[in-house]
């Protein structure tokens, strides 16, 4: 098994230190940063596929992301000196669970997946005020906001931020995915959302999608 | 006869002067790896041979395994960020305090409600719950087709999801005004049957503790003969909200449940760590909220249900937990993944019914279609596992038959779990104006209960 597979496997066993150690050894037998950061985000989409089909479960999942995580921070500098037009994700993710719901696991589950691949989230918690969301958007420049209700009486938490982007003017400025147990693809379409996703995996499609659209590709 | 509380305010002042920890640490440091190390230590396997567990020391191994971890994790704090702890000296303390017997609802209505055995031949407590919303205009309804029932002894009641024509926000005064449509309505459908003392498990269209106080009136809302939940936080997490309601229900003075539901596949891992979670929970419930009983629904991270066969072994493995080693009384919550009117959901709810009963839980049965769709759940399928409940008590089923049946049940419904039918609603299925099932529901229902017993499933008529 040659040294960038060991890597892999290190990263998807979640064992961090094994992992950093070895970036050093596997650049130094000539591989580049961004061939490592392109297998390890291969890697990283094979955890989430294995999570969804329930392969591994959520603890396992946890140390492979945030393995990941603390890999970038090591690779993404050595990325920079390789080039300067490297592919860097560029998008900014505001996350919470709306007001009156206090129930995270979904949108923890969600923002890991996110995180190890790649994107800026700024996690807001639960119980989070609509209008605290939108101000928290404006000001972190995300390009897209995802919003999480796990009850029928909070669900409107998500409607209530689509209005209050439309009230200040700011609706095209973000785009807005939704999820969470009583939600679904009627709900997004009926309060105006850009994308539902109905679990994690999904959620990190689904935001690559946007951003394509969002991009015009 | 004793109840809780236990120690309430020594237990309470530990919110804030218990560790402090930001959550995501408490759930790194302690709760994965404390579940993980005590499902190692005492050799937990899960066996997908035997859907209802038939082995004590398993048994035995889960409930030790469920202390270990539980000492070693405690409750997490979500609004002091702090570490709720317990000794194994209050926890024995408290266990022994149970007396693992109450007397619910009030006058003719009341019923006992006990700590079952496993293989019991004391049927159920039978707490009938679609736990979904209905419109409001058949809410009303909707209760007395529920109250109808003969071998309900309790009703956690269709919730409301709009209020005088307006949605219900969350911690919102449509929140106060919806619960106490719930509590009106349930009480004045209870006295139309015939059952005004019947007990309540209310209300549901309650999540913020002001809701719940709100509702807390002999008069016209919930009385002291009924009884209330109050959640914990997946995983082992409270608030100060929660244990506000968990205050007020003692000293309102009516009974609590703890509302716990362990997530297979989230941080409890496999069915292994969902079984000593969902075992955890019980103590939680003791010793944190002082409850006089265990509101279990371990559910499915994917399919938000609890029928699928890992899913029942965790239930009978928990339930005969708690059963062999505490006289603590607790109801098994089913979540099914077919919806009303299908042979799915019938299929499934006899799977659980049985799985549970035979394993010493009470019934609080049952949520259809996967706990997503409005409308879509009907008394017949509680009536069924109820039936069923009663069946396997009476008939002195084994556990060995009960995971022969179990087995033959699953074959005909979990390859078909991940897109299960969602079924009809109840106004398709009941002439809702009567409040009595349409013709059509009625002969569907004979023809199931006939085709079960053909397969062996025991009725008790």
């Amino acid at each position: 098994m040659d040294t960038k597979q060991i890597l892999i496997n290190a990263m998807k066993s979640g064992e961090i230190e094994k992992s950093i150690e070895l970036i050093t050894k596997v650049l130094g037998e000539g591989v580049s940063a961004t061939e490592i950061v392109n297998s390890l985000t291969r890697a990283i989409r094979e955890v989430g596929d294995a999570f969804e089909k329930f392969d591994i479960f959520l603890p396992q999942m946890m140390m492979a992301s945030e393995a990941m995580i603390e890999i970038m921070k090591v690779l993404e500098p050595k990325i920079k000196e390789e080039s300067s037009n490297s592919e860097k994700r560029s998008t900014k993710i505001v996350m919470a669970t709306v007001k009156g719901d206090i129930h995270e696991i979904g949108k923890d589950i969600v923002i890991l997946l996110l995180r190890a691949n790649r994107f800026d989230v700024l996690d807001m918690g639960g119980d989070a005020d609509s209008l605290e969301i939108v101000k928290t958007a404006e000001r972190e420049k995300a390009n897209l906001i995802g919003l999480s209700a796990l009850m029928t009486t909070t669900m409107l938490g998500q409607k209530e931020v689509i209005e209050i982007l439309k009230k200040k003017g700011l609706r095209d400025k973000f785009k807005v995915i939704i999820g969470g147990a009583p939600t679904s693809q009627n709900w997004a379409d009926n309060i105006g959302a850009d994308g539902w996703a109905g679990d994690a995996s999904n959620a990190v499609r689904a935001v690559e999608n946007l951003i394509k659209i969002d991009k015009g590709v | 006869m004793g109840t809780p509380p236990y120690r309430i305010w020594e237990i309470v002042s530990r919110s804030d002067i218990g560790e402090f920890m930001e959550e995501k640490e408490f759930i790194k440091k302690k709760l994965i790896p404390g579940v993980q190390s005590a499902v190692k230590k005492y050799e937990i396997k899960y066996d997908s041979t035997f859907p209802v567990n038939v082995d004590d020391s398993i048994a035995d191994a889960v409930w030790n395994a469920a202390v270990e971890a539980f000492l070693s994790i405690g409750v997490y704090n979500k609004s002091t960020h702090r570490v709720i702890e317990f000794t194994k000296e209050e926890l024995n303390e408290a266990f022994l305090s149970l007396t693992g017997q109450y007397i619910f609802g009030a006058g003719k209505d009341a019923r006992p409600f006990i700590a079952r055995k496993i293989e019991d031949k004391t049927p159920p407590f039978m707490i009938y719950s679609p736990d979904i919303t209905y419109d409001e205009n058949d809410h009303f309804k909707a209760c007395v087709a529920y109250l109808k029932e003969p071998l309900l002894d309790g009703i956690c009641a269709p919730i409301l999801e709009n209020f005088f024509g307006s949605k219900i926000s969350s911690h919102s005064p449509t929140e106060l005004g919806g619960s106490l449509m719930h509590a009106m309505n349930l009480r004045e459908a209870a006295r139309l049957v015939g059952k005004p003392g019947i007990h309540l498990v209310a209300v549901g269209t309650a999540e913020a503790d002001s809701s719940q106080i709100h509702v807390s009136n002999p008069e016209y809302g919930i009385r002291p003969t009924d009884s209330r939940l109050v959640a914990s936080i997946a995983e082992l997490e409270t608030n100060n909200e929660m244990m506000n309601k968990a205050l007020h229900y003692h000293q309102y003075g009516c009974y609590s449940g703890n509302l716990a539901g362990a997530i297979y596949g989230g941080y409890a891992g496999g069915a292994e760590g969902t079984a000593v979670l969902q075992t955890a929970y019980h103590l939680m419930g003791n010793l944190l909220y002082s409850c006089h009983y265990e509101q279990n629904f371990p559910f499915h991270l994917k399919y938000n249900s609890n029928t699928g066969r890992e899913m029942l072994w965790i239930v009978s493995v928990y339930s005969q937990a708690i059963a062999r080693n505490t006289k603590m009384p607790q109801t098994s919550n089913g979540f099914a993944n077919a919806g009303p009117g299908t042979k799915m959901l019938y299929y499934e709810t006899a799977a659980h019914s049985i799985a549970s009963t035979v394993s010493g839980a009470n019934l609080w049965e049952i949520a259809p279609a996967k706990n997503k769709y409005h409308n879509r759940a009907t008394p017949l399928e509680c009536r069924l596992a109820a039936e069923i409940g009663y069946g396997t008590a009476m008939s002195g089923m084994t556990r060995k038959e009960a995971n022969r049946i179990v087995n033959v049940l699953l074959e005909k419904y979990e390859e078909d779990i991940p897109e299960a039918p969602i079924g009809k609603t109840f106004q398709e299925m009941y002439d809702v104006e009567k409040a009595v099932p349409q013709k059509e529901a009625l002969d569907q229902y004979k023809e199931v209960v006939s085709e079960l017993k053909n397969m062996g499933v025991p009725f008790p008529y």
